[in-house]
């Protein structure tokens, strides 16, 4: 009885981990070439952006928030790093001043939602806005073209075959892995997100904790800026719409509650190559896009109701 | 606990859909602008543009105001942000406020005839530019100053067509499902394909949103398993995101459509082959004439006019940028 | 027909555990039937499953009315004639008085909500009931009592033949107690039969008829409270004699070691109040609901604005701008609502452990789970709680179980001062008893301790010394050697100018 028990919960547990593995063996069969190594790289690249993004949108769904505006913030950081990287400067100066800006805005988020006690989504969605109109406004509108080579090399190099986005993510999956697990840091953003007013009382500045998980998702948007102009060689005011959606959709996917206080890195790291070998998967298969979207949104919803149920059967 | 989960979930739609509603309405009047080179006493003209947030956009901001400098008229410019109710109110504000000429790219083409007709039986000479109303004529609208996407699109393919020898694997690229735009270039397309049996699409035209992210992320997929010769795109920024894919010369033709820097810069280093420029300067500059024509109390030869398309490639891009 | 409602046999079983094992109940209409027991004894599943929440395992029946019964929601429950009053009240507060009586059952005309028709016939009920609000108030501008009027209203109007009580006293006044107790009465005369489960000795002998007890999901048996008393009864829940329910160890009393001077809260729910506590000694604070004894403590405790007053620990002024402050001088707060304020439910005992003392819990600088683990286990042993490891989640645990967290969370930081409000609400005699035991050995190893509680037989049992409050002020403080009843009612009910 009690081993029947654990076998379930431990599949309810990796459940998104199953059905990750059965949806690879699917498309292996459908489509050999899906396991092709080149492939695998493509996924890892493809992966990349979306999942650095998650990682941050991770933290600030531990801490009970929410964030709209990383899609914008990486367009606007991709705009500024895009008119810094026409060679001009040195490489580390669009950087900086991409997450520099990133952080802004997530700096913004935070206070407006833990000083200003606005609800997440309000607070995001006027940034979301806010932040996509300066992004138009810095580029007047027009894609910013003539990126310097060093630049577009950065997303198109590869180290020992792996191509460098996948190494930055792993990067960003180690130190968020590590943050959440094994720093004071990373266990006071489960305890807020787990019940902010427990946090307060037990004497943690949930205040800090709030403000910074927005600041982390807002400097890691800010990177992705800079990693997407690299990859996609131009700046775009454009780009980068509805990033935030699959960012929510990573997590949640992954296991992270939506109220907050619940997940684990390695869920995030699933979730987001679990929408990426949909996309991919499908492209392969040469399915049509109208297909594509019904498919992931059946996706979404299944495995978080089944997250759902198996969580209520053990209360 | 169960209750707080599902709570949470019903937000995430909600937010879903009040997102595309959002959508529509950022920025709303900020990108008014009048022309500074108005004069007393010159024509009030206004130009509600679709959006200002794309390179094709920018050229009809641009030419527009060039053209009404040149005219002598006074032009005010306004983003309907890819709403209609937006471009009806705007269409009722700007006929209030005795405009004279209307011009106007509709977000719609079903949903403005009835604002064109008000507007043009009180009088303002109303003109569609870029691309028409349904059945334009009977709502009062004087002019239509566009190019022709299915031309546009026919000539993409026909290049595809010489280049390839009229034989190979191609793959379309194609903005959102529904544009209306859009899905006339695709019709260009098939116009052309018709005639070359040995041109084969291996995979069904895929959505990429005009988004080179998604244009690259897909092109990358597809040449993993796919043996493609060509890939015509829709517009220039899908274009360079499968040139980005197969990098630069790889012997893959890869077209676009509309003239814009990032195409230019990609025509340049061999990532794509070539595009199709639709001319959108030249449609607003067109549509300014014809308005002070009307004005004037002269006619038009023809009430349509049209823009051509032009192929650029590596040989004559240069006079292009 | 001699039982309205007879349940035979009934078992429950959820993977891995039985929570109920070939019980019975029976109830005979126009009587009050307690349901006792420890938490996790059953009686929740059993009313769960009385309304259709969960489905009982397949053999065992119930008959209602002589005839079998069978719901499998709670609206069918209430259709068949059996209403429950929850534990955690849970209407809902942005709708009005009518609204909330007839959620789920409105009453229509023509197709169409009947409005008219229900707001006139909630004011007859809520007149019958003796209570004064308007129907259309909204519920969130009544007090807990009126709501659970509300409920009980709602419990009539369907006409249901058993209404099922759960811990109805929790959250109300003594005033409000006695208020209930006569509509109780009043639906015992009209032969509604009453299901009523409370850990409050004294209530189960003032209004109750019978009693079923429960242990362990067992069924232990049945009696008449004319014929049991206290101590009977304690020794059935708990299945062995306890002798004395308020133990109380000597602890050598020393210096202030705690001191709150004038404080008054900013929002003016607390007016100059002035308490202080001794080494090794056990301050009761007592008072009815509303005195403002949780305000005092948690403003002293930074989680509300003050706007005067002073805080002394070990004699050093101690400036609190949020709880951190307090925290980091030795002073521990167990807030009265330990879902709302206490735990991170959704987190493992380990998560809610490292709440506060995250700091013991770290090698080389890094969260350990080696240390948590060993910590939890630590803990899990010395308050005697009753989950399987440091990694169970701990909405997952019974009140009991959970409250027992909330202190090793607290514990864990070694505090010298530590303040509980009602550490004992809706937990069980023996976790009770554990509590005030480990009170006892706080202060025996020179601890002081703040307790606030809302029963004065408990507070005169435990504390050393109990300051009683009123309308926010201090009416007045007693010895433990002059402690009586009466005393600490005058003055928790004095109003003074």
């Amino acid at each position: 009885m009690k081993q029947n028990r654990n076998v379930k919960a431990l599949i309810s547990d990796y459940f998104i981990f199953v059905i990750f593995i059965a949806l690879v063996i699917g498309l292996t069969i459908m489509k050999p070439s899906f396991i092709q190594p080149g492939n695998l790289v493509n996924i890892l690249k493809q992966a990349s952006i979306n999942g650095i993004l998650s990682f941050g949108m991770m933290f600030v769904i531990l801490a009970g928030g929410f964030d709209m505006s990383v899609g914008s913030t990486v367009a606007f950081a991709g705009i500024l790093a895009a008119l810094l990287g026409n060679g001009n400067y040195p490489l580390i100066l669009p950087l900086i001043v991409a997450m520099f800006a990133g952080l802004c805005v997530g700096i913004v988020n935070g206070v407006g939602v833990s000083v200003g006690e606005l609800p997440p989504f309000i607070m995001t969605l006027g940034t979301m806005t806010g932040v996509r109109g300066l992004a138009l406004l810095v580029s007047n509108g027009k894609p910013i073209t003539g990126i310097s080579p060093e630049y577009r090399a950065i997303a198109a190099g590869d180290i020992f075959g792996i191509p460098m986005l996948a190494v930055f993510l792993i990067i960003v999956i180690i130190i968020c892995s590590f943050i959440t697990s094994k720093t004071v840091y990373g266990r006071r953003v489960y305890a807020c997100g787990g019940n902010l007013q427990a946090a307060r009382v037990a004497g943690i500045n949930t205040t800090f904790i709030r403000i910074s998980t927005f600041a982390i998702a807002g400097l890691l948007a800010g990177f992705c800026g800079f990693l997407m102009t690299s990859r996609v060689t131009i700046g775009q005011p454009t780009a980068a719409e509805s990033y935030e959606m699959d960012a929510i959709t990573a997590c949640v996917v992954g296991g992270v509650s939506m109220s907050g206080g619940v997940g684990k890195p390695w869920g995030v790291v699933v979730g987001s190559l679990l929408i990426t070998v949909i996309a991919n998967g499908l492209d392969i298969l040469g399915v049509s896009s109208h297909w594509q979207k019904i498919v992931k949104g059946l996706i979404i919803v299944l495995a978080v109701l089944i997250d759902v149920k198996g969580k209520g059967k053990k209360n | 606990m169960k209750m707080k989960k599902f709570t949470a979930l019903a937000m995430a739609a909600l937010m879903a859909a009040s997102m595309t509603a959002c959508g529509g309405s950022k920025g709303d009047s900020a990108s008014a602008s009048t022309s500074a080179a108005a004069e007393e006493g010159g024509f009030k003209i206004a130009l509600i543009q679709q959006h200002q947030t794309n390179a094709f956009q920018i050229a009809v901001t641009e030419a527009a105001e060039a053209k009404a400098e040149e005219l002598g008229v006074q032009l005010t410019i306004l983003s309907a942000d890819q709403d209609a109710a937006t471009q009806i109110s705007q269409i009722e504000q700007c006929t209030n406020e005795g405009y004279d000429a209307i011009l106007y790219e509709p977000v719609d083409p079903d949903a403005l005839g009835d604002a064109s007709k008000v507007a043009a039986d009180k009088g303002v000479i109303v003109i569609n530019i870029i691309s028409a109303c349904t059945d334009w004529e009977s709502f009062g609208i004087s002019a239509l100053s566009c190019g022709d996407n299915v031309t546009a699109g026919e000539t993409e393919m026909q290049h595809v067509a010489d280049l390839l020898g009229g034989k190979g694997n191609i793959a379309i690229l194609t903005g959102p499902s529904g544009d209306s735009g859009g899905l006339q270039r695709l019709e260009g397309y098939e116009n052309i394909l018709a005639n070359y049996p040995d041109m084969v699409q291996v995979v069904e035209p895929a959505d990429c949103g005009w988004d080179t992210a998604s244009a690259q992320a897909t092109v990358e997929s597809w040449l993993s398993a796919y043996d493609l010769d060509a890939i015509v795109c829709e517009n220039d920024g899908m274009a360079v995101g499968a040139g980005n894919a197969a990098g630069a010369d790889s012997g893959i033709i890869i077209t676009g459509v509309d003239g814009t820097p990032d195409g230019f810069e990609a025509i340049n280093d061999g990532r794509i082959t070539g595009t199709v420029s639709q001319d959108g300067g030249a449609m607003a500059a067109n549509g300014i004439e014809a308005a002070v024509k009307l004005l004037k109390g002269e006619t038009l030869e023809n009430n349509t006019i049209i823009t051509t398309n032009v192929w650029i490639d590596k040989e004559n891009v240069a006079e292009f940028e | 027909m001699e039982y309205i409602l007879d349940m035979q046999n009934i078992s429950k079983t959820f993977p891995g555990v039985v929570a109920l094992d070939h019980v019975n109940l029976q109830v005979k209409p126009g009587e009050v039937h307690a349901l006792m027991g420890e938490n996790g004894a059953g009686k929740s599943t059993l009313m769960k499953i009385l309304m259709g929440i969960y489905t009982k395992d397949p053999g065992g029946e119930i008959l209602f009315d002589g005839k079998p019964y069978h719901a499998s929601n709670p609206k069918e429950a209430m259709d068949l004639g059996v209403a429950m009053i929850h534990q955690e009240l849970n209407p809902i507060l942005d709708m009005t008085v009518y609204e909330n009586i007839f959620v789920g059952r409105e009453m229509k005309k023509n197709g169409l909500v009947d409005k008219k028709g229900m707001i006139e016939a909630s004011k007859k009920l809520i007149e019958e009931c003796g209570l004064h609000v308007s129907p259309t108030e909204t519920l969130r501008n009544l007090t807990v009592a009126q709501c659970q009027l509300i409920e009980i209203i709602k419990a009539i109007s369907v006409n249901a033949k058993v209404i099922v009580m759960d811990e109805p006293t929790a959250a109300i006044t003594e005033r409000e107690v006695e208020l209930l107790f006569g509509h109780i009465r009043r639906l015992k005369e009209k032969g509604v039969a009453i299901i009523y489960i409370s850990h409050r000795m004294n209530e189960i002998f003032t209004i109750c008829d019978r009693v079923s007890v429960y242990r362990d999901g067992q069924y232990i048996g049945t009696g008449t409270t004319k014929e049991l008393d206290e101590p009977k009864l304690i020794q059935m829940m708990v299945g062995r004699e306890i002798t004395d329910v308020f133990p109380k160890l000597e602890a050598e009393i020393g210096e202030v070691l705690f001191e709150a001077k004038h404080i008054t809260r900013a929002d003016n729910k607390v007016k100059d109040v002035s308490i202080s506590v001794r080494r090794g000694e056990i301050l009761g604070l007592g008072g009815l609901v509303g005195a403002g004894r949780s305000e005092l403590v948690e403003g002293i405790f930074g989680m509300h604005k003050l706007s005067e007053g002073e805080i002394l620990v070990a004699g050093e002024k101690v400036t609190v701008r949020s709880p951190k402050d307090i925290i980091k001088k030795g002073v521990a707060l167990i807030t009265e609502d330990r879902k709302v304020t206490g735990l991170n439910l959704s987190g493992t005992v380990n998560d809610n452990i490292a709440m506060v003392a995250i700091k013991k819990l770290l090698s080389k600088g890094l969260y350990s789970r080696k240390k948590a683990n060993k910590a939890s286990l630590e803990y899990i042993e010395k308050l005697k709680i009753k989950t399987p490891s440091g990694e169970q989640i701990v909405g997952n645990l019974s009140g009991g179980n959970q409250q027992k967290v909330v202190l090793a969370k607290w514990l864990l930081n070694d505090p010298d001062v530590i303040i509980l409000d009602e550490p004992t609400r809706g937990i069980d005699v023996g976790a009770k008893r554990d509590i005030y035991l480990l009170i006892g050995s706080l202060v025996q190893q020179g601890k002081a301790v703040i307790m606030i509680s809302g029963e004065i037989p408990e507070l005169m049992g435990v504390c050393d010394r109990i300051a009683v409050m009123c309308e926010g002020r201090m009416s007045g403080e007693v010895q433990r050697d002059q402690f009586s009843q009466e005393k600490i009612m005058t003055l928790a009910s004095a109003i003074q100018v």
